[in-house]
């Protein structure tokens, strides 16, 4: 693997790239040396599931800074709980689990939130916003005002592709309440683009 | 569910699942993570927690067979206090230590024979196995000598010990009390 990534670019081939791509074998490798305490392993997981694991906290919090600390501290949380991870699950769903913990945790102790509606309502682009293109900015900056409940459920369900079991497991909360939320996400969404639509 | 809602649903699962953070998090998981504290539940020190837990789940055990002899029951206070003192091969326990389980050894000796038989027997028994515990935590702390968690279990079971040598003089005083009335 390593000679096939120091390749030369002449002796390059699309199956070299394929190679390349740290696969499922490569991260059960590394699952399993991180939990031997191997940091060198934990880096390359890290590395691999870092921008699903900040994209989820940041579509969560709303805030570049909760995200970051959030992000930090599910890694440090799933390096901690490394020996409890048996498989059952994928390593990504398990590590975003661990994130979406990390988030509530850090949102039932911090008043930022309330601080991140009044900014949101102030109608600035918010760094998740960002992350999208074109028409897709609209959405996502609606979705960033949404209330607190309402944008967790929506941001599992419809942006990361959770079932409400799965949703509302991950949150604590009953799969008929997770139901509620989306629907009341998807009312406060509508009345949201109707009104940039009118706007405009 | 309505189209427009299905229309809703389909745009947000376009939205980016993956974002880069602007800044590099590594560092700072790197400094948390090597704080050792995987490390420190090596297996000697998980299995010298064990040891000083069934200590004192024993010890309440001990207490209770002893206390029906004694009749009158007061509670002895464990307030121990020595001085502080690192362990391991590598330093050495305080004076006040010393001086403290030399005196109640002493007192123990004389008071153990007082006790029933069955009741010394439990005495003895929780006694070697603290001191056991005491054994394998410092030897965990030969190879660890730093790690403070192994260094605060070897107080806590020292305490354990002389508490319990204490309970025992304590309990044997009552029961002579109220022999002699």
């Amino acid at each position: 693997m390593e000679a096939l990534l120091t390749a030369q670019t002449s002796d390059y081939s699309p199956e070299m790239a394929v190679l390349s791509q740290p696969g499922k074998t490569d991260e059960a490798g590394w699952i399993a040396k991180a939990q031997q305490a191997d940091a060198g392993a934990f880096e390359k997981l890290y590395r691999m599931h870092i921008d699903k694991v900040y994209g989820l906290c940041l579509r969560m919090t709303g805030n570049v800074a909760e995200a970051e600390d959030c992000a930090q501290e599910a890694f440090i949380q799933a390096w901690n709980k490394l020996d409890k991870f048996r498989g059952e699950s994928a390593f990504a769903t398990w590590l975003h689990r661990i994130a979406v913990n990390s988030v509530l945790g850090r949102m039932r102790k911090s008043k930022r939130e309330q601080d991140r509606i009044q900014l949101a309502g102030e109608a600035h682009e918010s760094p998740v916003v960002q992350a999208d293109t074109g028409e897709l900015r609209d959405l996502s900056n609606a979705v960033d005002r949404l209330p607190e409940g309402a944008r967790h459920v929506f941001v599992l369900y419809a942006v990361y592709g959770y079932s409400h079991d799965e949703a509302s497991e991950m949150l604590g909360i009953a799969p008929g309440t997770s139901k509620a939320q989306l629907h009341r996400a998807r009312r406060l969404l509508a009345q949201q683009i109707e009104q940039e639509q009118e706007r405009l | 569910m309505s189209d427009r809602d299905d229309k809703l649903i389909a745009e947000a699962n376009k939205l980016s699942t993956e974002i880069s953070p602007e800044r590099d998090l590594w560092p700072g998981i790197e400094q948390a993570i090597k704080v050792p504290q995987r490390s420190r539940w090596t297996p000697r020190l998980a299995q010298a927690a064990a040891v000083v837990l069934l200590v004192g789940a024993s010890s309440m055990v001990t207490w209770m067979a002893t206390k029906d002899q004694a009749r009158v029951i007061e509670v002895v206070p464990v307030d121990l206090v020595f001085e502080q003192a690192s362990f391991g091969g590598r330093y050495a326990l305080g004076v006040g230590y010393q001086e403290a389980h030399r005196d109640l050894q002493a007192q123990l000796d004389t008071e153990l024979e007082r006790l029933s038989p069955e009741a010394r027997k439990e005495v003895e028994e929780n006694l070697a196995m603290i001191r056991g515990a005491i054994g394998q935590i410092n030897k965990a702390l030969t190879e660890e000598p730093d790690n403070a968690l192994l260094q605060e279990l070897l107080v806590q079971t020292y305490r354990e010990e002389l508490a319990m040598m204490k309970r025992v003089g304590g309990l044997t005083q009552h029961v002579m009390s109220r022999e002699d009335i």
